[in-house]
């Protein structure tokens, strides 16, 4: 039973992942590989305010969102205005620079020996999130509110202006919006909301390394998102409990483990070249990725 | 006699373009696509203009509506002020009062109708994330008088049981070139613009639709009071609709005047009809 609360509990934390990816990919056709940075950064903040300065939940949440926006503006600036793959380069050196910091700064960060022994974060002073069924509750409220957030965003006029970037800049630009700025705003919101990520992960595994933050790793996310499907919110769902739940079911094929974890690269990757041979919105998704 | 609403003064713009040389080599030539080109626009009518492919008919456009940076040159246009609008950032002109159809319609083909014809609102509000977030009441407001201004303005263009509010909520991409072509003409009612560039409004559609996008664009400056400025190679239209016409050729105005003169201009015969 821990064994299935465990798997919800990474489910439910790639969704959040997937979800704020998806109003980057999805919504505005932004493709990023820096996602598992901002992943990093939001799980680093949280240690820090959980440890050091010895926080309860909702602040330490509420800084490292922040904090993770805040560093995403500083990549936004200069790297927003940059077209297509540019920007994708832009990510991509993003995050081999916050990966490269994590794991050789060891005074601060510990590099790879991790930071262990992350203390459980305590709502209002009193109640103390630890132990897998309250930590399920709380991913499933927090994916809840970001769904919330995500579905809100894109019924409004906000969201209206993304898809109209997703599908057409210049035509937007003519039409008097001025594309930068909601791209800047699209970014930093999408990196808050990955924090929430990394603040569960951190929290839920008591124990980080850098190795978790790292290019694979938002590769992963964004083969997630692809699997899924992007424009909606079923996509990041289905792709999230595809990726998590994959691996598990390959472990009771009765594979060797040297052999499950290379073979479960292959399965991702044959599954999206059959999925853009055959169904190039992904599996639940409504919009097609350019 | 007319007052200006545009005034293009000594524009020049050049690409360099890549040519063999009579020795077989390559060489690297400027090209002067605008060539000190002056045009004036009279205000809240209807100015055609002319010219062979490669002219720089498109460039001119793309630099009015700042896709494109021009090498020097002045811009102004007359809204309450004259403004430089060559110093303005392409977002603004919409703000200033410059609406632009484009050649291959450029509708969001992934949004629905009525959130095509919605984005083109002249108000932006709601479109910042947090307003979204926290002002979902007055958002629903604003929203329903949008569209309530899109059926009004469909049902006027259109008539009743006009395709595209019966289709608002399918995909634009449903639309068939055509439609798309008028949606986008529609799109512009939306919005509140004292000039409109059309670029070839009337390209690759039907007889029928033509005549239906003439009237939309006569509508345009008799009840809304817009200055149009369009790029045509339909003759029979510039005959039939435009006040002026103005023939471009090698990045130069060479003939502006009422559309018969021009295109009853020996020169303008010769090089652009061929007669």
């Amino acid at each position: 039973m821990n064994y299935i609360m465990h798997i919800i509990i990474m489910i439910n934390i790639y969704i959040i992942l997937t979800i704020s990816s998806n109003l980057l990919v999805g919504m505005t056709n932004l493709l990023s590989l820096g996602q598992a940075a901002f992943y990093g950064i939001g799980a680093y903040f949280t240690i820090f305010c959980l440890m050091i300065l010895h926080l309860p939940l909702i602040p330490t949440l509420l800084i490292s969102m922040g904090m993770t926006a805040l560093f995403s503006l500083l990549l936004a600036l200069p790297s927003i205005r940059l077209k297509g793959d540019y920007f994708v380069l832009a990510t991509l050196g993003f995050q081999l620079i916050v990966y490269t910091i994590l794991y050789n700064w060891v005074s601060l960060t510990r590099g790879s020996f991790g930071i262990p022994g992350i203390p459980a974060p305590k709502l209002f002073g009193l109640i103390e999130i630890s132990g897998i069924i309250p930590f399920l509750i709380f991913s499933f409220i927090m994916v809840g509110f970001t769904i919330f957030i995500f579905l809100k965003l894109i019924n409004s006029p906000f969201g209206r202006v993304l898809k109209g970037i997703r599908d057409d800049e210049l035509s937007v630009l003519s039409l008097g919006r001025n594309v930068t700025v909601f791209k800047i705003r699209v970014f930093v919101i999408a990196s808050g909301f990955i924090a929430i990520a990394g603040f569960i992960y951190a929290t839920y595994v008591t124990y980080i390394d850098p190795t978790s933050f790292t290019l694979d790793e938002s590769i992963f996310i964004l083969s997630a998102l692809l699997i899924g499907g992007t424009g909606n919110i079923k996509g990041p769902i289905a792709g999230s409990i595809f990726v998590i739940i994959l691996p598990e079911l390959l472990r009771f094929v009765g594979l060797p483990n040297s052999v499950a974890a290379n073979l479960r690269q292959i399965i991702y990757g044959l599954f999206l070249i059959i999925l853009m041979r055959f169904r190039p919105q992904g599996l639940a998704g409504n919009y097609q990725v350019k | 006699m007319n007052n200006d609403i545009l005034k293009i003064e000594d524009l020049n713009k050049s690409f360099t373009r890549n040519i063999i040389n009579m020795r077989g080599k390559e060489e690297n030539e400027r090209f002067n696509i605008i060539d000190e080109l002056d045009l004036f626009i009279p205000e809240s009518k209807i100015t055609a203009l002319i010219g062979g492919n490669g002219a720089g008919k498109t460039t001119l456009f793309n630099i009015i509506s700042r896709f494109t940076e021009s090498d020097s040159g002045r811009i102004s246009f007359h809204n309450n002020q004259w403004l430089n609008i060559l110093k303005q950032p392409a977002y603004k002109l919409k703000h200033i009062g410059i609406g632009r159809l484009f050649q291959d319609n450029h509708i969001f083909q992934q949004m629905t109708v009525l959130e095509n014809m919605l984005i083109a609102d002249d108000s932006e509000w709601g479109e910042r994330p947090f307003i979204s977030l926290f002002k979902a009441n007055k958002n629903k407001e604003i929203e329903k008088k949008r569209t309530k201004k899109v059926e009004k303005i469909l049902f006027e263009l259109f008539g009743i049981n006009n395709p595209f509010w019966q289709k608002r909520k399918d995909l634009a991409s449903s639309l068939s070139f055509g439609q798309q072509r008028l949606l986008g003409l529609a799109r512009l009612f939306m919005g509140d613009y004292k000039l409109v560039l059309l670029d070839e409004p009337t390209a690759g559609v039907n007889p029928d639709l033509v005549k239906t996008i003439c009237i939309i664009i006569k509508r345009m400056v008799k009840e809304k009071g817009l200055t149009v400025f369009l790029i045509e190679h339909n003759m029979k239209v510039v005959l039939e609709i435009a006040d002026f016409c103005s023939f471009m050729s090698h990045g130069k105005i060479t003939a502006f005047g009422s559309p018969k003169d021009v295109i009853g201009d020996e020169n303008v015969r010769r090089t652009y009809l061929g007669m």
